[in-house]
């Protein structure tokens, strides 16, 4: 078990290698940089100026020796300071010889966005499994097919437009709940309960609603897991023993229904720190999708290259936790991935 | 506080209208919504209180402003932040020794006065006395020249250093005084001081401009003080109570940060913001089709100082020839770009110049809309349509060429697409190509290798329009990237930077703007306005809405106790 841990773990850091030098070179084939961005129309601005901003960000040099450099600081895991927002450290805070913090980007965008996709899927699952057993459960009739027509009308709604309409009948005209932010004005002001209280209502839209969008593709991944092992032989054994129905969906069929899920999650994790750029921009929240996508739009290198490294460590660790999890919860793959045992 | 925001916006406008699209698609369908259905909704109703808003109150201090600015400044140093969100905030906490006035002329800011040397290479700023920064300490000529020093910086990272490396010395002889030199006389240096945002020594010496906690922390020495900022989510600026131009009416100013224009708008009606920038929809139609909006918003339009064009390759065939360039130029309509596209909002311009001010020169008319003569133009230089195919053609070869515009700027898509109606209709052919920004000037704009683009220029307040116009500034990645050369052109410019009296510049630049006028390098298309909606509950907004915009002296503003908000007052 430790051997195989240790394996696959060391595996990961040649991967990441590969996977920041393809980022950083698919990263620099497109075209222009931080000089072309920032400034670059203003007439006060000079063409030596900019050349002088390329030569202090090595942007003058080859990609190779760029991504050399770039390899070197994160060795010492220095992500490096942003290009374009005023030299903010990419991700770590840093602190001044007076004392005064400056806190990374990434570090800031990171726990919101952490904490709306959290509290999103915790709220996906807990209505997609009961959902998906109950459509599973009485297949082909009404309660079925309403939950399908749910699902599809959810799916099929864009996200945004969703998000506009219930902003202006929640916010505007029933003031029920904060159009736009993360905090009120004076969050600092409030205690501790009010405080919760605020950042609830205020992530409420932005977490509900992408919530019903993705509730349909788990809702049927359960259903039809349901529906295959409803089908199998031990389900009807445990009938014939006269165990319960309750006791034959919920312990016998539901727990071998929800194996596949641990990979859909699994999967999910490094989705978790990728924000939506749309949601985050339509409900003004300073969150992981729009850095990322301010920083690809500003050729901000520094930054991109962050996020996508810790994406991609994510990845990597998501797919061993999601093999880890299947191996505990499956004894079958137990056997099969530790023979050893 | 907000008088510098307008020329601000132009330092980093044209880069800014092309990053910040991607909210159009909810801004449109937040239209459709608004003018839809939903029109009918109970939100409606006139408040009780519209009677109240319309009742002037006597000037009075206190209060919060709500504001809403798309994306979040990344630092406080706008000299090496170089994008417009920190250069506005920074325009409510630091001054320069020069600012504009409400009708754009150069005034005193820290400067009581400045003195121009006889031989034009030397000015000297006496700053005023008694000035200090928010927390006690005098401000001096040597805040001024350590801020000076450090855009020089050979480390400093900043765009705008150009106009300052040109002093070849300065100095701070005493407190009051701070003199510049400069190797030849340089009249755009005026301007260029009062952009420069005077920061303290006191607290910057010795630190790294980069990564300085300053720039999380800032102190100046203007109306406002920075309280608490949440990154990504909002500023709060409170009154400094030793502002050096006397404090200001509103105690409090909120600057929230709200990408999606949509989402402002619900914000604005909702009544959590007091202000924001329209597009044209929003104030031409939606606004005024609501009449619950119109009781509590007043709508506010001010001249830009910025254009958008039609620019021709001229070191490519046809566009070498005036008489192409001329038959473009009377094709196109700009008065249907301008109700098409701005619905109304713009006007059409006949130099690079705002028109009201001083450097516009007033002689010249719009290139009016006249087909018939664009053709007999055409015909002039040997193009006619031989075989019948509605395509002018010369030698055979088709008058036909590429127009790029940039990406996601809707308003210049739907230009680009009017002037390719318009042009095949004298018999010219084009073709439209949308680009990426970075991409349009990587690979297209820098390298030289476009026909005709549809783009923009931000422009400053000052006359001077070297780096755009002088033949000398046309290589890679420098701004006279059409080529444009002209020897009375560079003369003309060349005396204007040299001359300081306002007179013999105004007819100076008059007579530039008259050669380019015939020479038709480019066309210009539209000056489109910018719009404000504010809350009626603010009150002492000059009106009619002075050169400088309306935000020049919303110091004076103020919020008459009734009217302010009670959730924040309970704060």
């Amino acid at each position: 078990m430790l051997n195989y841990l240790i394996r696959r773990i060391v595996w990961m850091i040649p991967m990441l290698i590969g996977i920041s030098l393809i980022s950083f070179f698919i990263m620099h084939l497109a075209p222009g940089d931080i000089t072309s961005t920032e400034a670059a129309f203003d007439p006060k601005s000079s063409e030596e100026s900019r050349q002088k901003l390329r030569e202090l960000y090595h942007l003058d040099k080859p990609v190779i020796v760029q991504y050399g450099l770039w390899l070197e600081r994160m060795v010492h895991l220095d992500f490096g300071h942003s290009f374009a927002s005023h030299q903010k450290p990419v991700f770590w805070a840093e602190t001044d010889k007076d004392g005064n913090t400056t806190p990374g980007m990434i570090q800031e965008a990171l726990p919101i966005t952490l904490l709306m996709n959290v509290v999103g899927l915790f709220l996906t699952l807990t209505l997609a499994v009961p959902l998906g057993v109950i459509a599973a459960k009485k297949y082909g009739r009404w309660p079925d097919r309403s939950i399908t027509l749910f699902n599809f009308i959810g799916f099929s709604i864009p996200g945004f437009w969703l998000s506009l309409l219930l902003m202006y009948w929640l916010g505007v005209i029933h003031p029920w709940f904060p159009i736009s932010g993360l905090h009120s004005l004076n969050y600092a002001q409030l205690d501790t309960w009010q405080k919760c209280q605020d950042l609830l209502m205020h992530l409420f839209l932005p977490v509900v609603i992408p919530a019903i969008t993705g509730l349909a593709g788990i809702t049927m991944f359960v259903k039809n897991g349901m529906l295959d092992v409803l089908s199998q032989d031990f389900v009807t054994t445990a009938r014939a023993k006269g165990l319960s129905d309750c006791t034959v969906t919920y312990r016998h069929a539901l727990r071998n229904a929800l194996l596949p899920l641990i990979t859909l999650v699994g999967l999910s994790l490094p989705g978790l720190i990728g924000g939506s750029v749309i949601a985050e921009t339509i409900f003004a929240i300073p969150g992981m999708g729009k850095l990322f996508y301010d920083a690809v739009m500003m050729r901000d290198f520094p930054v991109i290259m962050g996020i996508l490294t810790i994406g991609s460590a994510l990845t990597l660790m998501g797919n061993l936790l999601a093999d880890l999890a299947y191996a505990w919860a499956d004894p079958r793959l137990r056997r099969g991935v530790m023979p050893q045992r | 506080m907000m008088k510098r925001r307008m020329t601000n916006r132009r330092l980093t406008g044209m880069h800014h209208t092309c990053t910040k699209q991607y909210a159009s698609i909810g801004q449109q369908l937040v239209i459709g919504m608004l003018c839809s259905t939903l029109l009918a909704c109970s939100a409606d109703s006139p408040d009780q209180n519209t009677a109240a808003l319309n009742q002037p109150y006597p000037a009075q201090t206190g209060g919060t402003l709500i504001s809403a600015m798309p994306s979040d400044p990344s630092g406080m140093i706008g000299m090496v932040a170089g994008e417009s969100a920190s250069l506005a905030i920074g325009a409510y906490l630091f001054n320069s020794l020069l600012t504009f006035n409400q009708d754009l002329d150069l005034a005193g800011e820290l400067a009581e006065s400045w003195q121009v040397a006889d031989d034009k290479k030397t000015i000297t700023f006496k700053l005023k006395p008694g000035l200090q920064w928010a927390d006690g300490k005098p401000l001096t000529s040597a805040d001024v020249l350590f801020t000076w020093q450090l855009i020089i910086d050979e480390k400093t990272h900043s765009p705008y250093a150009s106009d300052y490396q040109l002093v070849t010395k300065a100095e701070a002889p005493d407190a009051q005084t701070f003199i510049v030199h400069y190797a030849q006389p340089f009249a755009p240096a005026l301007e260029s001081w009062a952009h420069l945002q005077v920061l303290p020594k006191h607290k910057l010496a010795g630190q790294d401009i980069h990564t300085t906690s300053f720039a999380q922390k800032p102190l100046g020495s203007h109306y406002y003080q920075l309280k608490e900022w949440r990154h990504g989510e909002y500023l709060k600026l409170e009154r400094n109570p030793k502002s050096v131009l006397g404090p200001a009416n509103i105690d409090n100013v909120v600057e929230r940060i709200i990408p999606d224009p949509a989402a402002q708008f619900l914000e604005l009606m909702a009544d959590n913001i007091d202000s924001m920038t329209l597009d044209p929809i929003t104030y031409a139609r939606i606004i005024p089709s609501r009449p619950a909006l119109q009781a509590k918003l007043n709508q506010y339009k001010e001249l830009g100082n910025s254009y958008t064009y039609l620019g021709f390759n001229l070191k490519r065939k046809p566009f070498d020839d005036v008489r192409v360039r001329k038959a473009i130029n009377y094709a196109i309509d700009k008065q249907e770009i301008i109700d098409g596209v701005y619905l109304g909002l713009g006007i059409a311009i006949a130099s690079p110049y705002k028109p009201g001010t001083r450097w516009s020169n007033p002689n010249l008319t719009p290139y009016p809309f006249d087909p018939t003569k664009a053709k007999q133009l055409l015909a002039e230089a040997g193009y006619v349509d031989s075989n019948g195919d509605g395509i002018v053609e010369r030698d055979g070869k088709k008058l036909s060429f590429e127009v790029l515009t940039n990406l996601g700027n809707k308003q210049r898509e739907k230009t680009t697409v009017i002037i390719q109606r318009r042009l095949k209709e004298v018999g010219i052919e084009t073709r439209i190509r949308t680009l990426e920004w970075a991409s349009l000037l990587t690979n297209f704009i820098k390298p030289g290798d476009f026909d005709a683009v549809v783009m923009g220029w931000g422009l400053s307040l000052d006359p001077d329009q070297y780096s755009i116009w002088h033949s000398s500034q046309q290589g890679p990645g420098q701004f006279n990237f059409i080529g444009y050369n002209n020897p009375a052109v560079d003369k003309l410019l060349e005396q204007g930077r040299m001359e300081f009296d306002p007179e013999t510049r105004m007819q100076i630049y008059h007579d530039f703007a008259k050669v380019l006028y015939e020479d038709s390098p480019l066309v210009y298309l539209s000056a489109g306005y910018g719009l404000t909606a504010i809350h009626k509950r603010v009150q002492g907004i000059m009106n009619p809405v002075p050169p400088a915009g309306v935000g020049y002296d919303s110091h004076k503003w103020y919020l008459p106790e009734p009217l302010r908000r009670t959730q924040i007052q309970a704060e």
